[in-house]
């Protein structure tokens, strides 16, 4: 699954922006946005953001694939939703912009950012174990930094870890799992066969 | 005309009585005035107030009833006796209601306000309506586009006679070639079959319209009721009468080849909105330069419009008629891409669907500034969104949406037959300039008399070519557009009787339009039976007066012909000036401009306004009681003193107002007879002028500012402070403006002190 985009890199190219309304969760009310900025102005996190939501929109129709993927605006969002709910067109914008933050991972764009690091590691626990145990996502992304950072970090950390293990926060054994891991992974594979027979049925259409 | 029997009746009620003695009122009609008859009442509009006064008339003892009480503006249809002419002073909303109660200044003001009525009904007479037929009833609708088929057919459906005057040998006029139409129905979001088709069916069956093809107006004389036409059709001739005349000509595009900073020209890819109308009515698009198939479109909105250099004004259905073009193209091609480049994208109203509906479609609209477009279709915009410029390439059709240029003046003869200008000595007050076509710079409006611009615009046949004295042409206000009182009379222009509908007056789509269309037709009819009963068109609704000239002492001077707003003054051949009754609106312009004051009205002349001015007493100097004079405008500026009144605001108790029909209509005499009677000040208090002027009579403030300016010189030789004679714009809504304007004016007379001309008048 490539979002496509113009072989030539024209603007207003529209077959990425019509990729991502057909295939991005909540693309398909992209079309209506009016560019009235109530997103950028809602956003708690517009200032930390390379280009505010109402321009990343901007530039999703304007076929930026390129700049869309690697901005750090998918990143910094924090699903605060604000901007879905104050949109005035009743687009998904939260919904969007994750949406592209799992497109960018997939196509390689976004390998290094930490949040996209936090988030495979989060992504690691709960399809393994079906929880999140916190020394195995927190050592799992201390050490996707690298692996003298990922010593340093853990060092770091240790002392709080000590208190944790002490006040029963956390536990010393082989991490908690879901009692049948097995019928996890099938929910999971299921749900991958449908992703993909439903973008073949939208490529087909 | 018989003998005047006047009585005066002083009301009581509503605090006047509390305000003011009754019987020093009582002592300034019967002792000072010698009025043979003068009793009151405490309850004058009441039935039995009414009955008193219908009783009196009856009785022969009266015909002329000065009512000393409210306001003119109220309880007019109550105190109305027949066989008598009525007459106010307004002791409620000026008095009662302004002024602190029993004091001396305040029974000072009722006194003269008093003094005035009496004066008013000695100067005044009934006036006989002018009713010589005889009169046509029928109405001719030029133009058979949509306003002008919804014109007739409104008009006939109200039982009127209409003739429907076409050029070109079909009616529908550029709506006939839409393939769709802009939605009219809930939900408001796809474009709609064309059903222009059906209005003019159903025009060409109704039995009482008469459908002229080929046809065009060669001439128009009389006026409202009385108009003359006649019909030019395969070159011969015919007049007929006619009673009102509805004027549909619609519009024309703006031309493209201006355009040429839009790509219009570069390549035959670059089209117009209008000549894509035709290539979707054939069917799916192509590149005009190679017949290959067309699916990706640019439409740059605004095409002329909104441009300084071009149209400064929106024409306001582009923004539309693109979305649906646009919708029409990908619903037609799903793999079409389709851009609207704006800069604002103007949707009122349901329009919004509309817009919503061509986003949904996925319609791209892209906001910014064409920089320029190339041989190879690449547009350069400076996208506002962005913030960069971009081009935007692989282009297969730019499409302009051009503007609306309006058809008031003939725009749509070209160079056939130039028109005849105004002779130079009758000024028409506003020179046709139409935006984009001037060839040469035109000069402001401006009420002075002025050359009439040599050069108008490539020909142009007036459309009516009016038999007036004042021109062929309908006056223009600006841009092209045919001169209508925006706020209040939106259908009217200023040649009486005669209406203008759909885009000549503004931008409108063919709703709007045919809206338009209906009201003219109306007004049409309305003007007719006017005319028949003699009776004015408003403002002045009902005003049987018309202006009478006493040729005797006229000195042809023409002042009156050149400031009637509604050029409804002609001139007989000796050069003597003739008033068309039914042209006429009452405003008294003319009698403000006369300079030998031989204009008049039965009932309102400059006579009886100086005479009521001297009826006022001016005190001496040494009591410190100044006075100033209001004259106000009956419209507006008068209402609105009354609105402070209703609203019991204070106000100086040392202004006198008398309300005149139009700023117009006062005469230099009275400012120059208040100022040698004493008057330490006079306000000339009216509507707004200027473009965006809201005069009732359209030039009437304006001609009044012009005069003004004249006065400076009297005073000076009188050698009197120019601040004694101002001019203040007021509107209906200023009602709690004008208190402190009165009083700062106040302010300004004590510090110049009181006129040195007391004691002389
Ligand atoms: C590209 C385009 C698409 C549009 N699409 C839509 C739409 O979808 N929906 C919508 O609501 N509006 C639309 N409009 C606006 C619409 O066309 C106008 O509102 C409408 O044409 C106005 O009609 P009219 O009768 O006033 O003028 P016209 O259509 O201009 O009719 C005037 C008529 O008067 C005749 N005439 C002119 N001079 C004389 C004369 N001297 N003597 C006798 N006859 C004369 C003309 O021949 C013509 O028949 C569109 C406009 C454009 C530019
Ligand atoms: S949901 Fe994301 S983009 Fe929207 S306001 Fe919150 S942080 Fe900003
Ligand atoms: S209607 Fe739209 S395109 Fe037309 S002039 Fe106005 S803003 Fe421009
Ligand atoms: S100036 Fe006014 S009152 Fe005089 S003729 Fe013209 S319309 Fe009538």
């Amino acid at each position: 699954m490539s979002a496509i985009a113009a072989a030539d890199g024209r603007k207003y190219d529209l077959h990425f922006a019509r990729w991502v309304y057909q295939n991005v969760d909540g693309g398909d009310r992209l079309p209506l946005c009016m560019q009235c900025g109530m997103c950028s102005g809602s956003c708690p996190l517009g200032t930390a953001m390379d280009y505010g939501p109402r321009k990343l929109l901007m530039m999703i129709r304007a076929g930026m694939k390129a700049a869309v993927l690697a901005s750090d605006t998918i990143w910094n969002c924090t699903q605060c939703y604000n901007s879905w709910l104050r949109c005035p067109r009743q687009i998904r914008v939260t919904s969007i912009l994750q949406g592209l933050a799992t497109v960018a991972v997939k196509e390689g764009y976004a390998p290094k950012r930490p949040t996209a690091r936090f988030s495979r590691a989060f992504w690691f626990s709960v399809t393994h174990f079906g929880r999140t145990d916190e020394r195995l996502v927190t050592a799992f992304y201390y050490f996707s930094c690298g692996f003298k950072e990922g010593i340093q970090r853990a060092l770091a950390n240790l002392p709080i870890a000590r208190r944790m293990v002490k006040g029963k926060r956390m536990h010393l054994g082989a991490p908690h799992r879901v009692r049948r891991t097995a019928d996890l992974r099938a929910i999971l594979t299921k749900a991958e066969e449908i992703e993909t027979r439903e973008k073949v049925s939208e490529a087909g259409r | 005309m018989p003998e005047k029997k006047t009585g005066v009746y002083l009301c009581g009620g509503c605090g006047i009585a509390e305000a003011t003695s009754l019987d020093a009122l009582d002592a300034v009609a019967v002792k000072e005035f010698k009025v043979p008859y003068c009793r009151r009442h405490d309850f004058l509009c009441g039935e039995d107030g009414l009955r008193t006064i219908r009783d009196d008339v009856t009785a022969g003892k009266v015909n002329q009833v000065v009512i000393a009480g409210c306001s003119p503006r109220v309880n007019a249809d109550r105190f109305r006796f027949d066989g008598a002419q009525v007459i106010r002073a307004n002791l409620r909303e000026q008095v009662a209601w302004t002024q602190p109660a029993g004091i001396d200044d305040t029974g000072m003001l009722a006194a003269d306000y008093v003094r005035m009525a009496i004066t008013e009904a000695g100067k005044s007479n009934p006036p006989l309506p002018y009713q010589e037929g005889p009169y046509s009833e029928r109405i001719l609708v030029v133009g058979g586009g949509i306003s002008g088929l919804t014109a007739a057919r409104e008009a006939a459906l109200a039982g009127c006679e209409v003739v429907l005057v076409e050029q070109s040998d079909q009616l529908g006029g550029h709506a006939r070639r839409w393939s769709k139409r802009m939605p009219q129905r809930p939900p408001y979001q796809a474009p709609q079959n064309n059903d222009v088709d059906r209005l003019v069916a159903a025009v060409e069956a109704d039995p009482r319209i008469e459908v002229r093809r080929r046809s065009r107006v060669a001439k128009t004389s009389g006026g409202p009721g009385k108009f003359t036409v006649t019909l030019r059709q395969d070159g011969a001739d015919q007049s007929i009468a006619i009673g009102a005349i509805v004027l549909a000509t619609g519009w024309l595009p703006y031309d493209p080849s201006k355009l040429g900073h839009l790509g219009y020209g570069v390549s035959p890819d670059v089209v117009t909105s209008v000549a894509l109308e035709e290539m979707l009515a054939a069917g799916a698009l192509s590149r005009p330069s190679d017949g290959l198939p067309a699916n990706t479109i640019a439409f740059i909105q605004c095409a002329g419009s909104r441009d300084p250099d071009h149209l400064p004004y929106c024409s306001s259905v582009c923004c539309g008629v693109s979305i649906k073009q646009a919708l029409q193209i990908r619903q037609a091609d799903r793999d079409s891409s389709v851009y609207v480049l704006y800069q604002e994208l103007r949707t009122p109203g349901v329009a919004e669907e509309f817009y919503r509906a061509a986003q949904k479609a996925g319609v791209v609209f892209i906001k910014g500034t064409v920089k320029s477009v190339g041989a190879d279709l690449t547009v350069i915009i400076d996208d506002a969104l962005l913030r960069e410029e971009v081009p935007l390439a692989g282009l297969d059709l730019v499409v302009l949406a051009t503007g609306m240029v309006p058809n008031a003046v003939g725009m749509m003869d070209g160079a056939e037959e130039p028109s005849p200008l105004p002779a130079d000595d009758i000024n028409p007050l506003s020179p046709i300039a139409v935006a984009g076509y001037a060839a040469a710079a035109v000069p402001a409006p401006s009420a002075t008399p002025q050359p009439p611009p040599t050069q108008f615009f490539a020909g142009g046949t007036p459309l009516l070519n009016l038999q007036y004295r004042q021109g062929p042409h309908l006056p223009i206000l600006a841009q092209g557009f045919a001169d209508s009182h925006f706020i209040c009379f939106p259908y009217e222009t200023r040649r009486t009787g005669i209406y203008t509908c759909g885009p000549l007056r503004r931008p409108m789509d063919m709703a709007e339009s045919a809206e338009d269309a209906t009201g003219a037709a109306l007004k049409a009819i309305q003007a007719i039976r006017n005319a028949v009963e003699g009776r004015a068109l408003h403002p002045r609704s009902g005003d049987l007066s018309f202006p009478k000239i006493g040729l005797n002492t006229c000195t042809k001077c023409r002042r009156c012909t050149v400031e009637c707003p509604f050029g409804a003054i002609d001139e007989t051949p000796e050069g003597f000036p003739i008033v068309n009754p039914t042209r006429c609106r009452r405003c008294g312009v003319c009698m403000g401009a006369c300079p030998v004051r031989t204009i008049s009205f039965d009932n309102y002349s400059v006579e009886m306004l100086t005479s009521m001015i001297k009826a006022v007493e001016v005190p001496e100097e040494d009591e410190a009681k100044p006075r100033v004079l209001v004259m106000a405008c009956q419209n507006d500026a008068y209402p609105a003193l009354d609105m402070a009144g209703i609203a019991r605001s204070r106000m100086s108790p040392y202004v006198r107002t008398i309300p005149v029909r139009c700023l117009g209509s006062v005469s230099l005499l009275c400012v120059s007879e208040a100022l040698s009677s004493g008057y330490d000040g006079i306000i000339l208090m009216g509507c707004k002028s200027g473009d965006d002027y809201q005069c009732h009579f359209v030039t009437g403030s304006a001609v009044a500012q012009e005069r003004l300016t004249k006065i400076a010189e009297t005073l000076k030789s009188m050698a009197l402070e120019k601040e004694r004679v101002q001019m203040i714009e007021a509107s209906i809504a200023d009602a709690g403006r004008l208190p402190k304007i009165l009083d700062d004016y106040m302010a300004v007379i004590d510090k110049i002190g009181p006129s040195p001309l007391k004691g002389f008048g």
